[in-house]
């Protein structure tokens, strides 16, 4: 992005011929909008910071707007039943949601036991899909898996085919605190023993659009709810629409809600 | 595949400010002509001459051979080879041998994939624990194409020995460049994925994932790919993934009739699930030849678990694809709202399917 030097009028006057001297003057201008630019096209040296970024609305529920790197999360929905269940109750779409911002500023993302990602739905979250590794069957061997790809990318997203013994999960757990990656669980019908540092459960969700026969599903409202430990003991709920018409997220939030309030 | 005779000058392969090492390859190149008229440069340090010709004049390969070192010494330490095709007539005379015709793929098969100039082949076929041109040369044909693209069958066509060479761009030896460009190029590849090169971000992933290849197998790693299509299955590919990446995805835009508008689902069934819809009055709903439903859908079953009450729907969306062929596919797609819960229906032959659902 280049930034123009405002038209001045005196200058033209008097250095007709010669280089603007505006230019000169704008450094500092020029300077801040170059900062700017960096800071949004530095998928390298972000990946060295401590958090990563997460999408609005939903960075408004985490402790600090963003992921913390070395933490693990659950999403939890309603489905408790069959994986169908669990397919249907919008976890997924708030696991996705997690990896959208940080996958879309260049970190590497992976997606570890979903058997069948709707890759047009990650897209239109934001997600980059030249940098997000689709593991659908790890199988038996899906905590060894889960642990080698923790080496390797900022933010994993782990739907586990079976049941989690407790020393596994506590295992995978200090080996995302240990790299510095992003551990998102979506325990579904398998559980997770292990308590996470922030639970995030969704609450009452409601499609829009759809009638009897006319229109088509255009949006669902949904809560989320955040409960955590230490500093984010205290829980926070908000209503996004997830996804909206275009596929991304959205705020839903009533008028007249005050973010910084937390839950109501 | 041409048999060449290949001179070497490896004082002379990185040019100097002063061109005093080109004006000592211009000399070489005219001593050898003085052998033989149709020398060809291939790279400044580097050139060729067909073998066939003055080999039969000169009595024998062994024979021009000595003689072209010969004339070349004279100017500069030269290393002259001979072998079927330039790739490994280059790697012939750096190693100074007589290739016998028809044995390029044995005398290739010890060097390693490094030899091929493609840095990041070479470096996925060391992970997946092919180390030599002669391993890589084993594998079928059909699946180095497939897993590797074009410029990987490129290769493979070369160390197998059916190839003479693999391109303008890729020569033996690899980054045998004028010193300048060769730091900036490292530098590029070590600083960022932002301008093409690779990050280190993306060396690391493609460690990790390589790993995870070596436990679950190659297809247990996949990448995404959108395209167009009609139903959501259609329009995304899944694909093997081989730490190549960087191609970016054409432009799924296109219309589509029959498309669904988004959101899309978060999750496409990677098997369709069985399902039945019924009307109130429990006869089975179904869409019509014109394209409408039969009855007012009701209740769900998805894989003969208990009804759940239809609380909206919307389509039929019908696809009438491949209307022009016998395998005519007539199906249609309805959106069902159960509760909070959304899954897309495929109707096809009367049967319903959920393809998808609004995860």
């Amino acid at each position: 992005m280049f930034v123009a030097p405002p038209h001045r009028p005196g200058a033209d006057t008097q250095a007709p011929e010669g280089p603007p001297p505006a230019r000169r003057l704008d450094r500092p201008r020029d300077l801040a909008a170059l900062a700017r630019l960096a800071e949004r096209t530095r998928p390298v040296s972000s990946s060295q910071a401590r958090l990563l970024p997460v999408a609005p609305p939903l960075d408004a529920l985490l402790p600090d707007g963003s992921l913390r790197r070395g933490t693990t999360l659950a999403v939890t929905g309603p489905g408790r039943g069959s994986d169908t269940e669990r397919a249907a109750d919008g976890s997924i779409s708030v696991a996705l949601a997690l990896m959208a911002a940080a996958s879309g500023t260049g970190s590497w993302c992976a997606l570890v036991g979903l058997d069948g990602l709707g890759a047009v739905a990650a897209h239109e979250l934001g997600i980059d899909l030249a940098r997000l590794a689709v593991i659908p069957h790890p199988g038996v061997a899906w905590a060894e898996v889960t642990a080698a790809v923790i080496d390797g990318v900022d933010l994993v997203v782990l739907c586990p085919p079976f049941p989690p013994r407790p020393a596994m999960a506590r295992r995978l757990v200090a080996r995302a605190r240990e790299r510095r990656s992003v551990l998102v669980v979506v325990p579904g019908r398998a559980g997770w023993p292990d308590p996470p540092d922030l639970s995030l459960s969704i609450g009452e969700a409601r499609w829009d659009g759809a009638g009897t026969g006319e229109g088509f599903l255009s949006r669902r409202r949904m809560t989320v709810t955040v409960t955590g430990r230490r500093s984010a003991a205290r829980s926070r709920s908000h209503q996004l629409w997830l996804p909206s018409t275009t596929g991304a997220m959205a705020d839903a939030h009533p008028a007249g809600w005050d973010r910084s309030e937390g839950s109501p | 595949m041409n048999r060449l005779v290949v001179v070497r000058c490896p004082d002379l392969l990185d040019e100097d400010e002063g061109g005093e090492a080109l004006r000592l390859f211009a000399r070489v190149v005219e001593a050898v002509e003085a052998y033989c008229p149709w020398v060809t440069t291939v790279h400044p340090g580097l050139c060729s001459l067909p073998a066939r010709g003055p080999a039969r004049y000169f009595g024998g390969e062994d024979r021009l051979v000595q003689l072209v070192t010969e004339v070349g010494a004279a100017v500069t330490p030269v290393e002259v080879g001979v072998a079927d095709g330039l790739f490994a007539a280059v790697l012939a005379a750096q190693g100074g041998v007589i290739v016998p015709a028809g044995g390029t793929a044995d005398f290739l098969a010890p060097f390693p994939v490094s030899v091929l100039g493609q840095p990041d082949l070479a470096e996925l076929l060391n992970r997946l624990g092919v180390r030599t041109l002669g391993e890589f040369a084993a594998l079928p044909e059909a699946h180095v194409l497939g897993r590797f693209g074009s410029d990987g069958s490129a290769g493979h066509r070369v160390a197998g020995g059916r190839s003479g060479e693999i391109g303008d761009r890729h020569r033996p030896g690899g980054g045998r460049r004028a010193p300048g460009r060769a730091t900036a190029a490292t530098a590029a590849a070590g600083q960022s994925g932002f301008w093409g090169g690779v990050s280190d971000t993306d060396a690391r992933a493609g460690r990790a994932l390589a790993v995870v290849q070596d436990l679950l197998g190659p297809d247990g790693v996949m990448t995404a790919h959108l395209q167009g299509g009609r139903g959501p299955a259609q329009r995304a590919r899944f694909v093997t993934w081989t730490g190549r990446g960087g191609h970016p995805d054409p432009s799924p835009g296109g219309p589509w009739p029959g498309q669904i508008p988004p959101p899309a689902p978060a999750v496409v069934h990677s098997a369709l699930l069985r399902a039945e819809l019924v009307a109130a009055d429990g006869e089975p709903v179904a869409v019509s030849a014109r394209g409408l439903l039969t009855g007012v859908p009701c209740r769900l079953s998805v894989e003969e678990t208990p009804w759940a009450t239809v609380t909206a729907w919307a389509g039929p969306w019908p696809s009438d694809e491949r209307w022009w062929s016998r395998s005519r596919q007539r199906s249609a797609r309805l959106q069902t709202v159960i509760g909070s819960a959304a899954h897309l229906l495929l109707v096809e032959r009367g049967r319903w399917w959920v393809e998808a659902t609004y995860g």
